[in-house]
């Protein structure tokens, strides 16, 4: 094996970084840091019972008296921020004010000694409301005569883009024309059109999100926490909540945390941890119960979709026109206008004429943030059955009819974006082959019945600003990548270490990595869109690659040569047209010396310091004046795309679903680390098979029924496939920009699932499902209605 | 503030050392393991029993710290994720899951390497039928319980081939 070889980390499935600490429960997460704080206060929560209620008044004089009760909050506290935006303040998880709009939406916050004590608090706390109408169904929010989700004379319900004419609760919308859509449907031999609807679900990440947040005698805190976005999202939020606080005064840092998903995407505990800190002076700690992480954590956004599509008898598909909402619970945030969701519609398949009209509206339920996949397992949810119905009617094969309209690499998709790395194709006919798609299920006299489906799917990466890294390559020779992105478990950290061993070709015992303190280590967003690997990633080997050209300069004075003639791998800085064959880099830093100290060169203890910022180019706008249509050459950035294979089992005396054998694919770009990418994988396609077929959010009287890991049915190792029956492969096509050529790839994973179950369901049992999840229930009442249709 | 007339006296032994408590009782197990005796590699993702990332070995068996009261341990022997290892000679079961990649946010590590210790103590030939049963009680979201199941299954290999422990 040559060194190079041996030093190349890229595709080699290297242990994770953080293994043995975690194997061996050494790791420390948040939570953990609590036993150093004898001092510490908790914070418990008084959450409103209510889907929508004004609130009358609040009696909290008991509570204040309990002694070891320190503080008690309420959102018209004049410390509590409120900016010119309603609910503000509350959506980052601090008491309402006025008017409580989800059941499970803080009221009042207490600060005691003990958390039994702050429960005692809570019940002693007297609050009155006068409850309104309130809609938690996002088909009955829509319209313009819909129950408004707030009290118009509290507050505007209208997201950043004001308000929309299509309703009291539509927040926002987003439409796009490319080419002529209703020339096309005339033009199309054939039809199809349905209406589909993905539902409300919870990551349920094992971790509960939960802040230690330490006072310090300056005024200042030190927000220890499992949120994401330790700079792009607390520090910047805290700063903007709490003027009191300035950059300098403000640490943050995330330990090893226990998942996310999309769910800490926002602040949703820092904001009152911070609150009760600033308050009392003293060390605080809140964390949510498994209660409070369903009822006021937030949710993905259920999406309603409503397609049609018009295709040429040979298959090709000319129109597509969709409708769809997002749900976005009862609060808001800009980006939802349905364009999230709608991007599914228009990643996978060369479509020349798309009609698209997407929205956002409220309900009263919690509040919704991303959930892996950002909306586009949801959207998806509809092309992919309906594509299914369209290859039935057109007596196509669902391979066929997908290959046949997938966009192709270096083509353009509806927005007017070249697409410059897709490995769809590959996917699709592993998948298809993996399951034996063209071999039919062997039927026999029993309740079960047999069906093999596939679906494709593809994802996009938002441009999500910035990510920067140092590296620093110490005196001894080792290297020190300083990063600040999340690690919610994917094992990016890994990951980045792979290819700064790579970059300086060493044996990669001798990289660390030191992540996610704002005092320490250098900016980066947050952990969303899959953007990790790509922005990061390249923040590092641009670091890598600053401190290498460093050390070139440093060994060519040594020797009195030019940059180009030394080449740094293997700990050393070779050397060519000089006497001198090498140097060893911990040769390079002199000794601090009193006869020998200056102000230039490397001295031993200083390291040196590469620096990398990477951004991916900004969007261009799509909308305003000029862009009527909603189209642009650049929304998003990459797309990540996957395919999916399942022969399930389905019990036409019960409804209930059994997946037999599946193999999903993944168009990863170049993997770095292929154990981690199958480990993204097997955990995405769980994740989804949870949600496509079991778990989900469930209402009665504006409340979730379900709040516990009970009611709320997870997969566990009993619904999931043998090994043997669980089949994946990596068929990535490389992508231009990717750090060796990699893309993000944990998103895509969750899509197509829903839809191939659904496509076996139909195949076993001749009904299709519109709805996801396809619980027993209501896979049952398809069966039903079936058979009472049948019998007439 | 906690009545101390209420407290009781629980002697038992945790990672091979006794340990004598005087405490109240309405305290859980996980509780006492993690903020009074800092043994925080028990990790609690609820507290009815249903994600079992909490899950300790008492007398070798399988139990859900977070609905055990501190009482329920007195007298008996109590391993948790700390007492595995021998010094830096780790359990096969941990070496499993870390060869396998069965690790990813490492949440549901502990209470998943207990339980599964578990069920090879009862049955040392358990089989993937049976791993499944005995990790159904243990939630995971990241993994998809592929290389978890892997890793239980190669640690069973090893342990009966003479390894370890």
């Amino acid at each position: 094996m040559s060194d190079c070889e041996k030093t190349n980390y890229i595709g080699k499935s290297v242990q994770r970084i953080d293994a043995f600490e975690k194997a061996t429960g050494k790791a420390k997460y948040f939570e953990d840091y609590q036993v150093q704080y004898r001092d510490l206060l908790h914070v418990k929560v008084l959450r409103s019972p209510h889907a929508h209620a004004k609130i009358i008044s609040i009696d909290v004089s008991a509570a204040e008296a309990l002694p070891g009760v320190i503080t008690v909050a309420k959102g018209s506290d004049s410390d509590i921020p409120w900016s010119d935006l309603p609910y503000a303040s509350s959506y980052y998880g601090n008491p309402a004010k006025d008017e409580v709009i989800w059941a499970g939406q803080a009221v009042v916050a207490v600060a005691a000694e003990t958390i039994e004590i702050a429960e005692q608090a809570l019940e002693l706390v007297k609050v009155v409301y006068e409850e309104l109408p309130y809609v938690t169904d996002q088909r009955l929010a829509m319209g313009p005569d819909a129950i408004s989700v707030t009290s118009p004379e509290l507050g505007i319900a209208a997201g950043y883009g004001g308000v929309q004419p299509e309703g009291p609760n539509v927040m926002g919308s987003y439409k796009l024309r490319h080419g002529d859509v209703d020339k096309a449907f005339a033009e199309a031999d054939i039809i199809v059109e349905e209406e589909y609807q993905a539902g409300k679900k919870s990551t349920s990440q094992i971790e509960c999100n939960g802040s230690i947040v330490e006072y310090q005698q300056d005024g200042g805190v030190t927000v220890i926490t499992n949120g994401c976005g330790v700079h792009g999202v607390i520090k910047n939020h805290l700063l903007t909540m709490y003027p009191q606080l300035t950059s300098s005064k403000l640490r943050v840092i995330q330990p090893v945390t226990g998942g996310s998903f999309g769910n800490r995407l926002f602040p949703l505990v820092e904001p009152l941890a911070v609150l009760m800190a600033l308050r009392t002076k003293r060390t605080v700690s809140y964390v949510l119960t498994r209660k409070e992480m369903y009822i006021s954590s937030p949710s993905n956004w259920p999406v309603y979709t409503k397609l049609k599509l018009g295709a040429k008898k040979d298959g090709t598909i000319i129109a597509e026109k969709l409708e769809l909402v997002e749900d976005a619970g009862a609060q808001i945030r800009g980006y939802f206008d349905g364009r999230l969701s709608s991007s599914g519609l228009m990643c996978v398949y060369n479509i020349p004429n798309v009609h698209c009209d997407s929205y956002a509206v409220r309900t009263n339920t919690m509040p919704c943030a991303p959930y892996r996949g950002l909306g586009c397992a949801e959207s998806e949810w509809a092309m992919e059955n309906l594509l299914d119905v369209l290859a039935e009617k057109l007596d196509m094969d669902p391979l066929e009819i997908r290959l046949k309209n997938m966009i192709k690499n270096g083509e353009s998709n509806a927005y007017g974006e070249k697409v410059t790395s897709i490995g769809l194709g590959k996917c699709l006919k592993a998948v298809a082959d993996g399951i034996k798609i063209d071999e039919p299920c062997t039927q026999d006299d029993g309740p079960w019945k047999y069906g093999k489906g596939i679906a494709a799917a593809g994802k996009q990466n938002t441009p999500l600003g910035r990510a920067e890294a140092d590296c620093l390559v110490h005196s001894d020779g080792s290297i020190e990548i300083l990063v600040s992105c999340d690690e919610q478990g994917m094992g990016v950290q890994s990951a980045l270490r792979q290819m700064a061993a790579t970059e300086f070709q060493i044996d990669i015992d001798r990289i660390k990595v030191t992540r996610a303190d704002t005092a320490i280590t250098p900016f980066d967003n947050f952990g969303a869109s899959s953007r990790t690997t790509y922005t990061t990633g390249n923040a590092v080997i641009i670091a890598c690659q600053d401190a290498i050209e460093q050390l070139k300069e440093a060994a060519g004075r040594e020797v009195g040569l030019a940059k180009k003639q030394i080449t740094i791998k293997g700990g050393k800085a070779y050397i060519v047209g000089s006497n001198i064959e090498s140097i060893d880099i911990p040769d390079l830093f002199k000794p601090f010396d009193f006869f020998t100290q200056q102000t230039w060169g490397l001295l031993k203890g200083t390291p040196v310091r590469g620096r990398g910022v990477f951004c991916p180019a900004p969007a261009v706008e799509w909308f305003g004046p000029g862009h009527e249509d909603g189209r642009t050459p650049r929304m998003w950035n990459w797309y990540q795309f996957s395919a999916f294979g399942a022969e399930v089992a389905v019990n036409e005396e019960t409804g209930q679903i059994k997946i037999l054998k599946l193999m999903s694919t993944a168009d990863s770009g170049n993997p770095i680390n292929p154990k981690l990418v199958e480990g993204q994988i097997d955990g995405g396609v769980i994740m989804a098979l949870g949600f496509s077929i079991m778990d989900h959010h469930m209402f009665q009287d504006g409340k979730m029924m379900n709040p516990n890991m009970s009611d709320y049915r997870l997969p566990t190792t009993l619904e999931t496939p043998l090994q043997k029956n669980f089949m994946r492969a990596i068929l990535p096509d490389p992508l231009p920009d990717g750090p060796f050529n990699a893309k993000g790839m944990a998103e895509s994973i969750m899509i197509p699932v829903g839809p191939a179950i659904a496509a076996a369901i139909y195949q076993a049992i001749g009904v299709r499902p519109t709805e996801m999840p396809m619980t027993a229930e209501r896979v049952l009442k398809l069966i039903k209605d079936k058979e009472a249709n049948d019998a007439k | 503030m906690q009545n101390r007339a209420n407290y009781i006296q629980v002697e038992c032994e945790i990672n091979g050392k006794p340990v004598d408590l005087f405490i109240s009782p309405d305290r859980t197990v996980v509780d006492v393991l993690r903020n009074e005796l800092g043994l925080t590699g028990t990790k609690q993702g609820c507290d009815d029993g249903n994600c079992g990332a909490c899950t300790i070995l008492v007398d070798g068996k399988a139990a859900k710290s977070c609905s055990m009261l501190i009482g329920q341990i007195r007298n008996k022997k109590v391993t948790t994720i700390e007492g595995v290892s021998d010094g830096d000679v780790l359990h096969p079961m941990q070496q499993a899951f870390i060869d396998h990649f069965a690790i990813q946010c490492g949440f549901c590590t502990p209470g998943m390497i207990m339980t599964a210790i578990a069920i090879l103590n009862e049955n040392p030939n358990a089989n993937e039928d049976d791993i499944r049963e005995g990790l159904h009680g243990n939630l995971c979201r990241c993994t998809g319980y592929v290389k978890i199941v892997e890793a239980v299954e190669d640690a069973r290999d090893q342990i009966n081939a003479g390894g370890a422990n």
